[in-house]
């Protein structure tokens, strides 16, 4: 089984939220100092499903990622939980890449490793949450996907996937290869460990640019972006409270249930 | 001079503190109560390559350096200083000991799984009459043909309770082989279940109440020449050459608790409210926090600093005494002010930091006594 995981640096979702800030005239995040960014958990759970594949199929797993700052981190950390390979995407004209374009180069990407039967996404990334990109990444690729998937198996060259519906899962089964994405009823990603961590670190990674692949500037980073975001600001909730009474706590218990009633969805 | 840690050191740090607040923190106080050995955890430190930090691939280990066991070390101590502990003795003592001195077989026969922490390893060097006079040792140990045969007691003994401990090295007292050659301290081998070494009961504790500690005793123990470990007439130094990484690692274990100290602390101090406001707003509460965090990076630097000195082969014996001093008394005033700042609600167990105070005053006292300590730096003083 050749797998490939695609995988996103996002800011820490355990970092403190008095940490988070934007900066509204350039609708950018500013990264919070001295918090590296982390891979994304829901990413984290693909490389674990690879992991749990090669175990039982064996195989070889690259992991690849389109993210700029803090590429090499998130890919050593891949490789140190059990990632043969991997491989960074990096290239000025890469920036601003919405959903779409940024689906299209990690599409163009897997076309140039060229050998594969699997790509692994996570359902979302963990700072935007679109949970778009592997759904087009099997678009551009021509092949079958199945999204939010809480298990796979390969048995006989067929793929087996849970998929995380409202109320319970579904059994899909399909053809290799497919794009799957993780979602969080996966389980938990493995800690690295410390042989991992020595062999990550020591790990040649590549950077492969625009040009590279082989693809027109045009049709990546901003000027291919189809969204554009208007506006980034941080939501201040405003918050009131008032206390019911009556004379007694039965009716102060009946206008409470009133006020709830009231109350417009 | 560069104070950054490397990207491994750096991937050692969040490995070991995830594993820690995923599945140690919340054992420990289970651990203490019921003085349960967590076989399950120590299984699951083995299985991250912890016990093998530093060694190289060939012998069982990850290939890292001492200053990323240090760190792996300090941030499990976070957790649970117990297990910090069990680092210490397995790593950073026995199975250095077998790699610094051992011959290829013994690497090969007791290093290799001892670094992969399928087993764990043993120090006896103290004695019911050798504390920090080390050197009293009274057990010997007599060659008798292709044997030497120990007989004695070690106390106090680390890790030895552990089912999956296998062996103990132990430093013994050997005549003279010919005439006009002194008495000898030397080091050999004890392998668990060798005919003649028994255990004494598990000692109840302070503290670290679920660390297999035990009496180690020998009764015309015999065991093969080739559990002889380094040189003739050098077991003494041998075993004072690991005890000075030991002493990095202690220093590491109480950083590690300053730091849970630390948090807790500032936790609480912020949550507490009393005359209409978090205690933190108090300077009474928000100096002793700025000391504790003050004392807690130094220690850490000095520890990172000896272990530093070890890994670029530069001598650190002064450091890593500094470091064990420094570290392990203010580590005790830091769980002290930590039990303060929480008032009445630090005398109660379900609070961490009624732990951490019980804890904190070993550490004076394992590898070597504050008393030890200052012996070292004051004797390097003149």
């Amino acid at each position: 089984m050749e797998i490939i995981v695609c995988i996103k640096p996002v800011l820490d979702p355990d970092m403190p939220p008095a940490k988070f800030s934007v900066d509204s005239k350039t609708n950018r995040v500013i990264p919070p100092e001295g918090m590296p960014l982390v891979i994304n958990p829901y990413d984290a759970l693909a490389v674990e499903a690879a992991l749990k594949i090669k175990e039982a199929k064996g195989g070889k797993i690259t992991a690849v990622t389109l993210a700029g700052s803090f590429a090499t981190e998130i890919l050593r950390k891949a490789v140190a939980m059990g990632a043969d390979e991997a491989i960074n995407i990096n290239d000025p004209a890469f920036e601003d890449s919405d959903t779409f374009s940024t689906a299209f180069i990690l599409a163009e990407v897997v076309k140039k490793i060229g050998k594969y039967d699997l790509v692994l996404c996570g359902r979302q990334a963990a700072d935007w949450d679109n949970g778009v990109v592997g759904s087009v990444i099997a678009e551009y690729l021509n092949i079958p996907s199945v999204i939010r998937a809480k298990g796979i198996v390969v048995t006989n060259g067929k793929l087996r996937v849970e998929r995380v519906v409202a109320n319970g899962f579904e059994i899909y089964e399909m053809g290799l290869p497919a794009v799957v994405t993780l979602s969080s009823e996966m389980g938990q990603a493995r800690i690295p460990t410390g042989w991992g961590i020595i062999n990550a670190v020591k790990k040649k990674i590549p950077v492969w640019t625009c040009s590279d692949l082989g693809l027109d500037p045009v049709r990546v980073g901003k000027t291919a972006a189809r969204n554009s975001l208007v506006k980034l600001y941080t939501f201040s909730p405003s918050r009131s409270c008032e206390m019911i009474t009556g004379k007694d706590d039965k009716e102060a218990a009946g206008k409470l249930a009133e006020k709830i009633m009231d109350i417009k969805p | 001079m560069d104070f950054r840690l490397s990207e491994e050191q750096e991937m050692i740090r969040n490995m070991t503190r995830k594993f820690v607040d995923e599945v140690v923190a919340s054992r420990a106080e289970e651990g203490e109560a019921t003085g349960e050995y967590p076989y399950d955890i120590i299984k699951q430190m083995a299985d991250l390559g912890m016990m093998g930090i530093p060694f190289p691939q060939e012998y069982g280990g990850s290939g890292g350096d001492w200053l990323g066991m240090h760190i792996c070390i300090e941030e499990m101590s976070r957790g649970d200083t117990t297990l910090g502990g069990l680092l210490d003795v397995t790593t950073s003592v026995v199975a250095q000991e077998l790699y610094v001195f051992g011959t290829e077989e013994q690497r090969q026969k007791w290093l290799i799984p001892m670094a992969r922490g399928k087993t764990i390893g043993a120090f006896g060097l103290t004695e019911p009459g050798a504390g920090s006079d080390a050197g009293a040792t009274k057990t010997t140990a007599v060659r008798d043909g292709g044997s030497w045969v120990i007989n004695g007691t070690k106390q106090f003994i680390t890790n030895i309770g552990l089912d999956n401990a296998s062996l103990v090295i132990i430093t013994a007292r050997t005549k003279a082989q010919k005439p006009g050659e002194k008495e000898q301290i030397n080091t050999f081998i004890v392998p668990k279940g060798t005919p003649g070494f028994s255990l004494g009961k598990k000692y109840d504790k302070m503290a670290w109440r679920h660390s297999a500690t035990h009496e180690c005793i020998f009764e015309d123990c015999r065991i093969p020449v080739s559990n002889f470990l380094g040189k003739e007439g050098r077991g003494f130094a041998q075993h004072l050459a690991v005890l000075e990484t030991g002493r990095i690692s202690v220093a590491a274990i109480a950083v590690g608790l300053m730091q849970a100290c630390l948090e807790a602390s500032l936790k609480y101090a912020k949550e507490r409210v009393q005359f209409g406001q978090p205690i933190i707003n108090f300077q009474a509460i928000s100096f002793k926090l700025a000391d504790m965090a003050m004392a807690t990076e130094l220690a850490r630097n000095m520890y990172l600093k000896a272990a530093w000195l070890k890994d670029n082969r530069l001598p650190h014996t002064l450091e890593a005494a500094y470091a064990k001093l420094y570290a392990s008394e203010m580590c005790e005033k830091a769980a002290s002010d930590a039990y303060q700042i929480h008032g009445g609600y630090g005398f109660m167990n379900e609070y961490a930091v009624s732990r951490y105070y019980r804890h904190a005053k070993i550490l004076q006292i394992v590898e070597g006594t504050s008393e030890v300590q200052r012996l070292v730096i004051s004797r390097n003083l003149k």
